[in-house]
């Protein structure tokens, strides 16, 4: 049976007619394997009481192995792109499951849209399975294409701001080469929220020119070609200069105080140096003679590093070795890794190691192109290390040396917003020296803002809503808090009841599980993974005498973690914090220490919360009791999972007209810098997860 | 013929481990999955990244199913089913098995990416640590064979398996067995939670198969060369020799993969620390034991 209209995924293959037997025996195959990338995170879609394994799903930890891009609620602007990144990186065919809202602006409509509950979730799994099954490969797939994924390249001169062509050439004031940068970006450096993408089908180009947002990813060209300025050196008579601004000067590296841009820099009295990036033999050391330029093909011989004695006018391979030959200037016979050649290539390869000496010398790695530059370095030399000889000595021995002693090149890496070790929406930016950071900083893509003067006003209940929607991960807390403010403000005596209590305790039991889901997640540590989401699914809406039949299994999960091997050694001493660090609240300031103090007060704590649980009766939801249309102002502060939120509102005849809130998570991620400097990947990792970040609460 | 039954053996061990696996992570036993899993990998994109070592991107997973059918191909399922019975077949394993580096490495660096790049030098690292901890035992286990000869290491086994003979030995190799076969908590260049899938990050499609079946084949291996140095490899009453292979290898094996479920992952300077400061002096330890063993006992 076969309908008029051809079903088909928005994320289809091409459709062979060829292999049309084989396809539709490999798209059965395709709907019963799915395995689905969760935005913003498998820690949200425990928290809404969603079980992705029930429903028939794998929770993938990469894009590039998942089937489905499960979807959780509307999504943040800068989630939205990041989602658009991810889903270009999946491979086809490939589906979105929308639960829950509209699907975002930068991404195809959901294949399949869904309510946000678990029985919806397994009915829309099923018809994504039958969607599959039928429309995996397509006729006519169709692209995907979003503003996100592209970047504008636009070639200016760096020495004439004001030549800005859409072509490469050369600049009609200067000659001099105009070099690729990103559309809009002169002024502000290179920016990495940026990327440069084209999607294509596997049939129209072997390469997908995809890259990983968020996922470790470099960008090729527009860095590469970014820095031929690159290519000046730096080591002797050198001064820094704007690419832009070329009046600017100064012995130091730093940023342009016009524009900001990095400084490059440039040898003493070289003013147009006219490079022609396309000459082969255009060796390292030809910015220390500027002049070389004009005598390129005079001056030169080829010689080979290893056998100094073989020369030849033209580029090729040493009859010794077989190396390839490098140019050596007439007059200069030594430091031969110096000159070292790469042959045929193009400049984009070329400033690579410059480059990277420009970036430590800028110390500061503010320098944008690091990520980028760092690692196409990686490709490029190896591009090209069959045709030219790269002596790690060389590269590295001017560079700054670590806390091992040894030299590398530093790498800029984006760990989130979509990270397996780390929350849905937090984005944590780590310059990699090997595996050691350097430094790092985090952001969050989903937080809140004080809504002072300017957010329309709303009626109370509708703000209660908001709160508690914005903060998926604890909600009864924040549902809480709104109604406690609210009802001061309207000036209602507290509610003698337990009940609101004893529903707080409990999400900070589900909330705690929810962070050993994600410790197990950080650590490999699967079983705790697999238990602590079940534990948390079970008890997230559970009555007290549930929660008292669950009191045992949560003991066993403590006893276990005490017992567990290498558990301890993972995390004592990580993500230590002095116990006066201003700002702590919550686990993270009673348990002051390392990240293991911190899982045990966690533990601790979800003890505690049932113990008050059973002594203090049912666990009822927070409702705002009726308010009508009263004013005033009023503060409240709830001891959330994370620590203590602080929320001071004006209510105007029965609307919130603004309000302050004031949460742990907003000062925790300051810490995050200080905790991962200096640490190896993996410790600064589980030192930043050991906070129990939830970027949802942290204020911007 | 031998070479058919082996790589067959292989396979099969392989969609059994699989099997497990699967059914750890959904919970749901099902025969097929693996099956099912392996013609999607076929479906899908196998997609290069952007300005790859386009060689060291292809290579690596082939290097590395490679490395370890070869490993396989001198351990004996029984005394005659072995692919070469070679007169230095314990050194071979050693030998091939130095490649997984070469592989991972390759795997790291090809689809220039940062995490895969790392996955792959933590590999080195990883090898510091591990690779004294499986040629040392092995020493033990030739030491009391007084051959490198699989097939008579097995049959230095008749009386006493090297289980009871070097129980020493034998938890050292497993240990940096499943360091070799980096398996959690020994995941180190592929941790999903630190660096989304490290070497493995950029594959998909066909190569993404040929990953995954290369590091469950590696499991294998090294499940069959604990087999045939520790476990007395086909000895065994009532059932056919080549029976008590596969059931002590799939064992082995099966333990290997569910061990890592209850293990967080160890630090790669823990590992390290471990293994040189604790692990090599036991390893000498147990070359002594053996050669004191060896000496006194008949």
């Amino acid at each position: 049976m076969t309908s008029a209209q051809p079903i088909t995924t928005k994320g289809s293959r091409q459709k062979q007619p060829r292999f049309a037997v084989l396809q539709a025996w490999v798209s059965r195959a395709l709907a019963r394997d799915l395995s689905c990338l969760i935005i913003p995170g498998p820690e949200v879609a425990l928290a809404y009481g969603l079980d992705v394994t029930a429903a028939g799903m794998c929770s993938s930890a990469t894009p590039r192995d998942a089937t489905v891009l499960l979807i959780i609620g509307e999504l943040s602007e800068q989630m939205d792109e990041a989602a658009a990144v991810l889903y270009a990186q999946m491979p086809r065919p490939r589906t979105i499951l929308m639960l829950g809202g509209k699907t975002p602006p930068s991404l195809p409509d959901a294949d399949v849209s869904a309510d946000l509950s678990q029985k919806a979730l397994t009915d829309a799994v099923e018809r994504l399975q039958g969607l599959l099954a039928e429309g995996a490969f397509a006729t006519y797939p169709e692209d995907f294409d979003a503003s996100v994924l592209h970047v504008k390249i636009e070639y200016v001169c760096p020495m004439h701001p004001d030549v800005v062509r859409d072509e490469p050439g050369s600049c009609p004031k200067c000659g001099m080469d105009l070099v690729a940068q990103e559309a809009g970006k002169a002024t502000s450096g290179h920016d990495h929220e940026h990327h440069e993408h084209h999607e294509h089908h596997e049939q129209d180009s072997p390469q997908s020119h995809e890259h990983h947002h968020g996922q470790g990813h470099q960008h090729g060209q527009a860095h590469e070609q970014g820095h031929p300025q690159g290519h000046a050196n730096h080591k002797t008579g050198t001064d820094y200069t704007c690419p832009m601004h070329p009046e600017v000067s100064q012995d130091e590296p730093g940023r342009c105080p016009e524009c900001g841009m990095d400084l490059v820099p440039r040898e003493a009295g070289e003013v147009t140096p006219g490079h022609n990036h396309e000459r082969p033999g255009h060796g390292h050391n030809e910015p220390e003679s500027p002049q070389d330029h004009t005598n390129n093909k005079t001056g030169t011989d080829y010689t080979c590093p290893m056998h100094p004695e073989v020369s030849q006018d033209e580029p090729g391979r040493c009859p010794e070795c077989g190396m390839d030959l490098e140019p050596r200037e007439g007059s200069e016979n030594g430091a031969s890794g110096n000159n070292h050649d790469h042959g045929e290539h193009n400049h984009s390869g070329h400033g690579h190691d410059e480059h990277s000496h420009a970036g430590h010398e800028h110390g500061g790695h503010s320098h944008g192109g690091h990520e980028h530059g760092g690692h196409s370095h990686g490709g490029h030399e190896h591009d090209h290390g069959a045709s030219g000889f790269m002596s790690m000595i060389e590269v590295t021995k001017d560079l700054p040396r670590s806390a091992d002693g040894l030299a590398m090149d530093w790498i800029e890496v984006p760990f989130g917003p979509v990270f397996p070790g780390l929350p849905g929406g937090l984005k944590l930016m780590l310059t990699l020296d090997g595996d050691g950071v350097i430094e790092g900083n985090a952001t969050s893509l989903v937080g809140m803002t004080n809504g002072d003067n300017d957010t329309e006003e709303m009626n109370a209940e509708a703000f209660v809503e908001r709160l508690a929607l914005a903060t998926p991960l604890a909600p009864v807390s924040y549902r809480l808090l709104a109604c406690l403010a609210i009802e001061r403000a309207a000036g209602l005596a507290d509610n003698p009841g337990t009940g609101r209590a004893s529903a707080l305790e409990r999400e900070r039991i589900a909330s705690h599980l929810g962070w050993l889901a994600l410790l197990g997640r950080q650590l490999g540590f699967t079983w705790l993974t697999q238990r602590a989401s079940a534990l948390q699914l079970d008890l997230r809406c559970a009555s007290q005498k549930r929660l008292a039949a669950l009191e045992p299994a949560l003991r066993t999960l403590t006893a276990r973690l005490g017992r567990t091997p290498l558990l301890k050694a993972r995390l004592k001493g990580i993500g230590r914090l002095p116990a006066d660090t201003p700002g702590l609240r919550g686990p993270v300031a009673l348990a002051a220490g390392d990240a293991w103090a911190r899982l045990w007060q966690r533990l601790d704590e979800i003890r505690t919360s049932l113990d008050f649980i059973r002594t203090n009766g049912e666990p009822e939801l927070p409702g705002l009791r009726i308010t009508d249309q009263a004013s005033g102002r009023g503060e409240a502060t709830v001891d959330t999972p994370r620590g203590q939120a602080r929320l001071s509102l004006t209510l105007q005849s029965g609307r919130v007209t603004s309000y302050r809130l004031d949460t742990a998570c907003s000062h925790h991620i300051g810490l995050v810098a200080e905790l991962v400097e200096g640490q190896e990947l993996g410790d600064a990792l589980v030192a930043v997860g050991s906070l129990d970040l939830s970027p949802w609460e942290v204020m911007s | 013929m031998s070479v058919a039954v082996v790589l067959l053996a292989l396979l099969g061990s392989v969609w059994l481990l699989a099997v497990v696996e699967g059914w750890t992570t959904t919970g749901r036993l099902r025969l097929t999955a693996p099956l099912l899993s392996g013609v999607a990998h076929l479906g899908r994109e196998s997609i290069v990244p952007r300005t790859p070592d386009r060689l060291f991107f292809e290579a690596a997973p082939v290097l590395l199913l490679v490395v370890a059918v070869l490993a396989a191909a001198v351990l004996p399922l029984a005394p005659t089913l072995v692919i070469a019975d070679m007169a230095t077949g314990a050194l071979f394993v050693n030998a091939a098995l130095a490649y997984v580096l070469v592989a991972l490495i390759m795997a790291g660096w090809g689809p220039n990416g940062a995490y895969a790049m790392i996955g792959g030098w933590r590999f080195l690292g990883q090898l510091i640590a591990y690779a004294m901890l499986i040629v040392m035992p092995i020493t033990g286990v030739a030491m009391r064979a007084e051959s490198l000869v699989t097939t008579v290491i097995v049959n230095s086994q008749d009386s006493v398996w090297n289980i009871v003979y070097q129980p020493l030995g034998l938890v050292l190799f497993i240990i940096a067995a499943m360091a070799l076969a980096f398996r959690a908590p020994f995941d180190l260049p592929v941790a999903g939670g630190e660096l989304g899938g490290g070497v493995d990050a950029e594959y998909t499609g066909v190569r993404l198969a040929v990953l995954r079946l290369a590091r469950l084949t590696l499991v294998v291996t090294l499940a069959l060369a604990t087999t045939v140095f520790y476990l007395g490899g086909w000895h065994g009453p009532l059932l056919p020799p080549w029976a008590w292979s596969l059931i002590k290898t799939l064992a082995v094996a099966v333990s290997m993969l569910l061990a890592g479920r209850y293990l967080p992952r160890i630090r790669e300077a823990d590992l390290m620390r471990w293994c040189w400061t604790l692990g090599i002096p036991l390893a000498l330890l147990n070359i002594i034991v053996v050669g004191i063993l060896v000496l006194v006992v008949p």
